[in-house]
């Protein structure tokens, strides 16, 4: 068909233009920055998906995003003003952001008509309709835009509008020989006949007669043909888009036929079949020889039966074989055929790349996370993967350009046919511009007169400022306004609380240690509630024990640490001595019966025994199939006692100590030595400021997840543990701060660890709300009882947290009790249907640090990551805090910002709708049967979340957090850019300084007022949406006793 | 006696009924914009199912207590003409016979189930009633077709579940591909439809009714499978054989239809197990059953059905192996047993005597099984990544490719040139397109140019047709 010879000389000999295979390389380098970054699916960690341009201001980045990915910044402006009704953005608070932005400015008079504070302060508060040319066609014809004013218009302003066209137009009946020679319109409008036109030739007595709706429809007709006729003349010429198109781009608009399409329904199975990790169960053959070569290989073979676009293929494919051309250079060589000038190859390959995003992404990941995959992909994969999708194109486009009759020239002039570009984003047509205008006129009163006689340089600045004002800048001041509603009720409500310190209860009966999560938030108040003697403390949920761990169940190790981190050591469970017996027995019973379902599983999918297992063993499978569905709570039980039979003896023990001096992965190096573990035990005190007073007891929570049927269960585990479950976290600390070695050395710096405190370690599963602790049987005596008698309270707790949490969930009557409520979220973990198991970090918003007394009591709504740190007990120069905001903000600040991007665009930013997700490769999932790889979070994860950037609320001063700023990029790249918030708690008062435009200011509070609620239940019951800040006395050990509440409700 | 008889009549006009209410309550919810809650609209389908699943056992049990092999209620003739040359006559008739109650429970099961999964799987979804609307027509028209005693019936059936499964696969009308797909989906119905409706036609001349009592030879005494044709037409009967075998095939995906059958894994979760795994797919293949004493009369009829269905089950089965998705894997898993079922119905035919009416049965059986088994399978495949990881766990070891003895053994090159078949899916959909879709899209195209051409040169000055003018198939497959 195409001639896909070498050509001769040509290319390689134009040296000075063409790129080297460096300048290729770094290139594609380059441009996968910009790719997705989210590795397998089954270890899901939360990160800014626009971590390419964190390096840029928030803003910045979010229009990047708009050229790059072309996603949503912001959510609609409909949700916004939907907002706006529902008071979760106020207008004063638009009004604040507004009047701050503009300063000065905003007092300037736009077109002698009004100010550029008023104009834009109306374009943002009121839903402006901009339909495409059609759409506004249609509302012209069918709706009532050009009878009635719009309904927010006031009466006075109506009346008064009308009065005057109605004047203007019967003046304009009676000719006068004017004295003044009166300047044309900068409309372009004469003025007799289009009065005479609009009122379709009524003599005077018939307009007299006029009702007053009719004089409305002629002033609204007469403004809007004004508005038409202004925009029009006087809007200033775009200037043409520069994005480059490429030559698929140019078909689909010309032909009407997506090459994509064509093309990836051969990459996409291909790529799954090279980077598949075990899903299929004939591998790919030739994977060995890279995917480049791979793929050279396949297609060879291909003839007669394949596709027609790709007929020729297997010569062209022959050829690059026999010439030994490698994936590089072939790029070479398409380049100049696709009509890709040098300078354009960047941009070209950067667009190529994203076009396939999710695919590619993962390639990289495969690629360069190699430690963390099970079959890793060869170097080079993504290079060859992009000249293989750049050979597909060529033929695609070759065949589809010649059969729908378009082209049939050479393949570098497809270029050349005339496709219009896609129009930059937020730009406004000569006819929208209109229909702002016009909407502004009734809002703000300018009637149709006065418009016609604005001269031509104020109908310029009009249209200038309404255009400079897009549907970005609307959104981004709607944006502000809704983040600084919630600041400020936040901050608002640390003022007044901060300014009651909390009394601790004496004696303390127990420290509980938890994740920093927001989902700990609500579970460390209610047990604050229901055992006011308790404290509770927050660090990040790996509890610094970062180690590759093996359960003896498992058959693999898990990094148990946050994602940027390597961990060193290794630990193992291990069943107790004496159990070993009974362990062999049942790991030889797992053994078989997994062996049994994978050949069940297998097989089920083959034929001949496919069909035995069918006909006889099919019927059976009805059973669970309706009881998994039907009851799903009573079949997890029952299979829960089949697995009891089989599963670990709870008799184990951590390998925790080594001896070797180098921490390792053989027998001998498992573990850490007891200088390490002091120092985990010493960093995690002390962040916390966990010092001094400890308890009898001191339980250290790690946190997890699990649900059914749902390919993200990895993203709802804890963050800090890079999306594993962090309960060995939680048992290692314990082990290691029970250990009378490890409390010596503690001793010898200072921390002093009582006899009698002894630490347990535990794990939450936040989807069913379930505690397992660990190790409880090596607990002495008294010790025992006591912590028994606490686990009651702990249980108590977890329902009513159960409760809170079921109060967000539609399909949970408000009615629940306590039990009800635990019962519900149980079903949830166990439901193969349930496609909402919990709602994860949704409504995420605050990161507070600081010490817990200056929160306890107050209602956070689980909208708060919560890290313990006390400010006096750090160094003068604030290291504790620097390490402290060094692991929780790249945490937080990764977590809201996924939030953020998944909410405002789902389908976009995030992998859309979970109900067609079909895991592909054992990597990720696709959309139905075939699509591009969806990378981040499904709509149903995020369908509550408010999409604020999160606030820190640090404790300290401004001249550290500078210091720290200073100190750590990360953390000055994430303030300054503004991609998170940033307020500080002064330690000695309740002053608060907020983070703007590069310098702390002191915050002064909105109002002084905090509502009171007698316990966390009493205040959020009965309400689904969102609910305020506020003081829960049940909390304070001396104004309130717990048992009278419990009793009524229990 | 007569009461129990009277009862089980009743029962037997319940289970067609209900259905086609729930289809009745909830379009015409639809239709006049009032939504009901997504409580009613599930309890109401629960409720159905449930009405379903009891009336259809106690028919069973019925039966059983009374011996009775062959219950049909005639709900009247509809149509009657007595002139001997035309002897058309067309009766609404429900059979409830040794195929039709197993398969009646069958549906009615699943649709409970999958019913109680959507609830809340589809919970807060927009499309909620769409799918719940479409899922009743669907549950409707299996029914129509499982317990459809006349050919007529099963067409209404037949239709109803293919235009349902064409629009639930479009379901998630806002994205591209589902659409498309969609539209695959129903080109290939059609076609099939189109088979089975000549077949319906000759069926009338050959017999002078749609019914299948009278064209299986199935009396009180003989009932299915043991009915006897007596055809003296072969010719016509082999021709219509074929027909519905056509019809089967495009049903069913048989080969060459298949390349359909994992475009249709577009829709949310649950109407693909019910879809692909377990209902709509096994029709063709319940068609084939009902007109199986058919199929005896022609060694032709028989070898067509056991080649048709060991080519789909070699093919599906190979293509299996190397799906990389989950759903693609499971469906064309699914195909594979179709196939063998298919071949089971040939070969009881080609066997003929008891022997032929057990494989029958076994059929039936292997039908129902898979259809459970299919079911759960399809509904768990979101599971797949934890399934993966515990039984990583329990055999302790990384679970990679187990290699197949059969393709390691086979010469390099013929390994890939399996492989490259298997990865493209037979190149299905390329042949129908190569060598049916655009030829049939020229002669037509070409018939469109003479007509122009005449009526340009009768009346002079006809516009270009906007339709029939587009050079490539693929370019009127894009606007939709």
């Amino acid at each position: 068909m195409v001639d896909f010879s070498r050509s001769e000389g040509g290319d390689s000999q134009s040296g000075s233009t063409s790129h080297g295979d460096g300048d290729l390389l770094s290139i594609i380098q380059h441009a996968v920055h910009l790719l997705p970054s989210q590795g397998p699916i089954s270890v899901f960690v939360h990160h800014n998906t626009l971590h390419a341009f964190q390096h840029l201001p928030f803003f910045t980045a979010l229009r990047r995003g708009v050229e790059v990915y072309g996603c949503e910044p912001f959510l609609s402006e409909e949700a916004f003003h939907h907002k706006l009704a529902d008071g979760r953005i106020r207008l004063e608070d638009i009004e604040q952001v507004l009047s701050e932005e503009l300063g000065a400015h905003g007092e300037d008079k736009i077109a002698g008509l009004t100010t550029r504070f008023k104009l834009r302060l109306t374009m943002a508060k009121d839903p402006l309709y901009l339909g495409s040319g059609e759409e506004l066609e249609w509302q012209i014809a069918e709706t009532q835009i050009l009878k009635k004013m719009r309904s927010e218009v006031s009466g006075a302003t109506r009346k008064g509008m009308v009065e005057s066209t109605r004047h203007w137009a019967l003046r304009q009946r009676i000719p006068v020989e004017t004295t003044i020679s009166e300047e044309p319109s900068a409309t372009g409008i004469d003025l007799a006949p289009f009065l005479q036109e609009l009122s379709f030739g009524a003599s005077e007595s018939a307009m007299d007669r006029w009702t007053e709706h009719r004089w409305e429809e002629f002033c609204l007709t007469a403004l809007w043909k004004v508005c038409v006729a202004g925009a029009k003349r006087n809007r200033r010429e775009r200037t043409e888009s520069a994005r480059l198109m490429r030559p698929c781009d140019i078909l689909k608009q010309v032909a009407g036929e997506d090459v994509d399409r064509l093309v990836n329904e051969l990459l996409i199975p291909f790529t799954a079949a090279f980077l598949d990790q075990g899903l299929s169960q004939w591998s790919l053959p030739g994977r060995d020889l890279g995917f480049y070569e791979a793929f050279l290989l396949h297609a060879s073979q291909t003839g007669f039966l394949a596709e027609r676009w790709f007929h020729d293929g297997n010569v062209h494919v022959r050829r690059l074989q026999a010439e030994n051309v490698s994936a590089l250079d072939l790029i070479h060589e398409l380049l100049p055929k696709l009509g890709i000038a040098p300078e354009e190859t960047e941009e070209f390959l950067t667009q190529t790349l994203l076009s396939l995003r999710g695919w590619a992404g993962m390639i990289w990941q495969t690629e360069t996370q190699a430690s963390r995959i099970a079959r890793p992909s060869p170097q080079g994969t993504l290079v060859g993967f992009l000249a293989v999708k750049l050979l597909l194109e060529c033929h695609a486009l070759t065949y589809v350009a010649k059969e729908a009759g378009v082209w049939t020239g050479s393949l570098a002039d497809i270029r050349k046919l005339p496709a219009s570009p896609q129009p930059l984003p937020y730009e406004l047509t000569a006819m929208q511009c209109a229909s702002v205008v016009f909407q502004m006129a009734q809002l703000l009163g300018w009637s149709p007169e006065t418009l016609y006689h604005l001269p031509r340089r104020d109908w310029r600045a009009l249209l200038a400022e309404i255009e400079s004002f897009s549907n970005f800048e609307r959104r981004r001041l709607l944006q502000l306004a809704y983040e600084r509603r919630y600041r400020n009720q936040a901050l608002d409500a640390f003022t007044a609380h901060a300014r009651k310190p909390h009394v601790a209860a004496t004696p303390v009966r127990a420290q509980v240690i938890t994740c920093i999560d927001d989902r700990e938030e609500s579970l460390r108040r209610h047990i604050e509630e229901v055992a006011p003697d308790v404290e509770t403390w927050g660090a990040p949920g790996f509890f610094s024990v970062a180690m590759y761990y093996k359960g003896v169940a498992d058959a693999l190790e898990t990094p148990l640490c946050p994602g940027n981190v390597r961990p060193r050591h290794w630990v193992h469970e291990e069943v107790a001595n004496g159990f070993e017996s009974s362990d062999q027995l049942r790991r030889k019973a797992r053994k078989v019966v997994g062996k049994l379902s994978r050949h069940l599983h297998l097989e089920s999918r083959s034929m001949t025994r496919g069909a035995i297992l069918a006909t006889f063993l099919g019927p059976f499978a009805s059973v669970p199939l309706i009881s998994r569905i039907l009851f799903p709570l009573q079949t997890a039980r029952v299979s829960e006692v089949a697995r009891k039979l089989m599963e670990v003896p709870s008799a184990t023990q951590l390998r925790l100590e080594r001896a070797t001096p180098e921490p390792g992965n053989e027998p001998g190096q498992i573990g850490f030595s007891p200088q390490e573990m002091a120092g985990i035990i010493e960093k995690v005190l002390r962040d916390t400021g966990l010092t001094s007073n400890f308890a009898s007891l001191v339980l250290l929570i790690g946190h997890g997840s699990s649900s059914q049927n749902n390919p993200h269960e990895s993203a709802y585990n804890c963050g800090a543990c890079a999306g594993s479950r962090g309960g060995p976290n939680a048992r290692a600390f314990a082990q290691m701060a029970n250990d009378p070695r490890i409390r010596k050395l503690l001793a010898d710096q200072g921390i002093v660890i009582p006899e009698s405190t002894w630490f347990v370690g535990g794990y939450h599963n936040t989807c069913n709300d379930e505690i397992e602790f660990f190790d409880v049987d090596k607990l002495s005596e008294p010790v025992r009882k006591s912590f028994f008698s606490l686990k009651e309270k702990l249980d108590e707790a977890l329902a009513w947290n159960a409760l809170e949490r079921c109060r967000k969930f539609e399909s949970a009557p408000l009615t629940l009790t306590p039990e009800e409520a635990i019962r519900q979220v149980k079903i949830r973990s166990e439901d193969l249907s349930q496609a909402r198991p919990e709602f994860n970090h949704a409504t995420n918003a605050i990161c507070y640090v600081g010490r817990r007394e200056r929160t306890r009591s107050l209602f956070l709504d689980r909208r708060a990551f919560l890290q313990s740190y006390d400010p006096e007990q750090d160094t003068p120069d604030a290291s504790i805090l620097l390490r402290v905001l060094q692991a929780a903000t790249p945490v937080a600040a990764g977590i809201s910002l996924e939030y953020y991007f998944s909410c405002v665009d789902p389908a976009g930013y995030g992998c859309g709708n979970k109900l067609p997700h079909n895991v592909v490769s054992l990597l990720g999932v696709m959309e139905g049967a075939q699509s591009d790889l969806r990378t981040g979070l499904s709509s149903q994860m995020v369908e509550i979340h408010e999409p604020i950037r999160i606030l820190f609320v640090v404790e300290t001063t401004p001249e550290l957090m500078t210091s720290i700023m200073d100190r750590d990029t990360n953390i000055r790249e994430l303030i300054q850019n503004e991609w998170v918030q940033l307020a500080l708690l002064d330690p000695n008062s309740s002053q608060l300084h907020l983070y703007q435009a590069g310098a702390f200011v002191p915050y002064r509070p909105e109002s002084s007022q905090l509502p009171v609620a007698g316990s966390s239940y009493e205040w959020f019951r009965g309400w689904r949406g969102d609910m305020g800040f506020a003081s829960v006395l049940a909390s304070e050990p001396k104004t309130f006793r717990k048992t009278s509440r419990s009793k009524e409700v229990f | 006696m007569l009461d129990l008889e009277f009862l089980s009549q009743v029962l037997a006009v319940t289970t067609v009924v209900t259905p086609l209410m729930l289809v009745g309550v909830l379009g015409i919810a639809s239709l006049f914009s009032r939504r009901l809650s997504e409580r009613v609209t599930s309890r109401l389908t629960q409720f159905v199912g449930a009405t379903g699943i009891v009336a259809s056992v106690v028919i069973l049990v019925l039966m059983l207590i009374t011996g009775s092999r062959h219950n049909h209620v005639t709900l009247g003739n509809w149509v009657i003409l007595n002139d001997p040359s035309l002897h058309f006559h067309f009766t609404f008739k429900i059979i409830f016979d040794r195929l039709s109650v197993p398969f009646a429970i069958l549906i009615f099961v699943l649709c409970e189930v999958i019913a109680t999964f959507a609830r809340h799987y589809l919970h807060r979804e927009t499309g909620f009633h769409r799918f719940f609307l479409l899922f009743s027509i669907f549950q409707a028209g299996m029914i129509l077709t499982a317990v459809a005693g006349t050919v007529e019936m099963l067409f209404a059936g037949w239709e109803m579940v293919g235009l349902s499964s064409a629009l639930l696969v479009a379901y998630f009308q806002n994205r591209a591909a589902p659409v498309r797909n969609g539209l695959r989906v129903w080109i290939v119905y059609r076609f099939a439809d189109a088979a089975f409706l000549l077949a319906a036609i000759m069926l009338h001349h050959l017999s002078g009714g749609g019914d299948f009592d009278v064209l299986t030879g199935v009396t009180n005494l003989q009932t299915w499978p043991e009915g006897v044709v007596e055809i003296t037409e072969t010719g016509t009967a082999i021709l219509v054989g074929y027909l519905l075998l056509i019809a089967a095939a495009g049903k069913s995906a048989l080969v060459p239809f298949s390349g359909w059958l994992p475009r249709a894994m577009e829709g949310p979760t649950p109407s693909s197990a019910i879809f692909y795994g377990a209902l709509s797919v096994h029709l063709g293949a319940y068609l084939l059953l009902r007109v199986s004493p058919v199929l005896v009369v022609s060694p032709w009829l028989w070898g067509a059905v056991i080649a048709l269905g060991l080519a789909t089950a070699m093919f599906a089965a190979i293509t299996a192996r190397v799906q990389t998705d989950i759903k693609s894997a499971l469906s064309f898993a699914a195909l594979t047993q179709i196939g063998l079922i298919v071949t089971e119905i040939g070969l009881g035919a080609a066997i003929g005597g008891r022997i032929g009416q057990l494989i029958w049965y076994f059929a039936l059986s292997h039908i129902i099984g898979h259809a459970c088994l299919r079911t759960l399978q399809f509904i768990r495949a979101p599971s797949l990544l934890k399934d993966y990881g515990q039984l990583e766990n329990a055999t302790g070891s990384r679970l990679l490719h187990r290699p197949i003895l059969f393709t390691s053994s086979l010469p390099g090159p013929l390994q890939v040139r399996l492989y490259r078949f298997a990865l493209e899916r037979g190149h299905l959909d390329t042949l129908l397109t190569r060598f049916f879709v655009t030829p049939f899209l020229k002669l037509f195209r070409g018939c469109d140019r003479i007509e122009r051409a005449w009526a340009n040169l009768l009346q002079g000055g006809v516009p270009d047709s906007p339709h029939h003018s587009e050079p490539s198939h693929q370019q009127s497959e894009s606007r939709t």
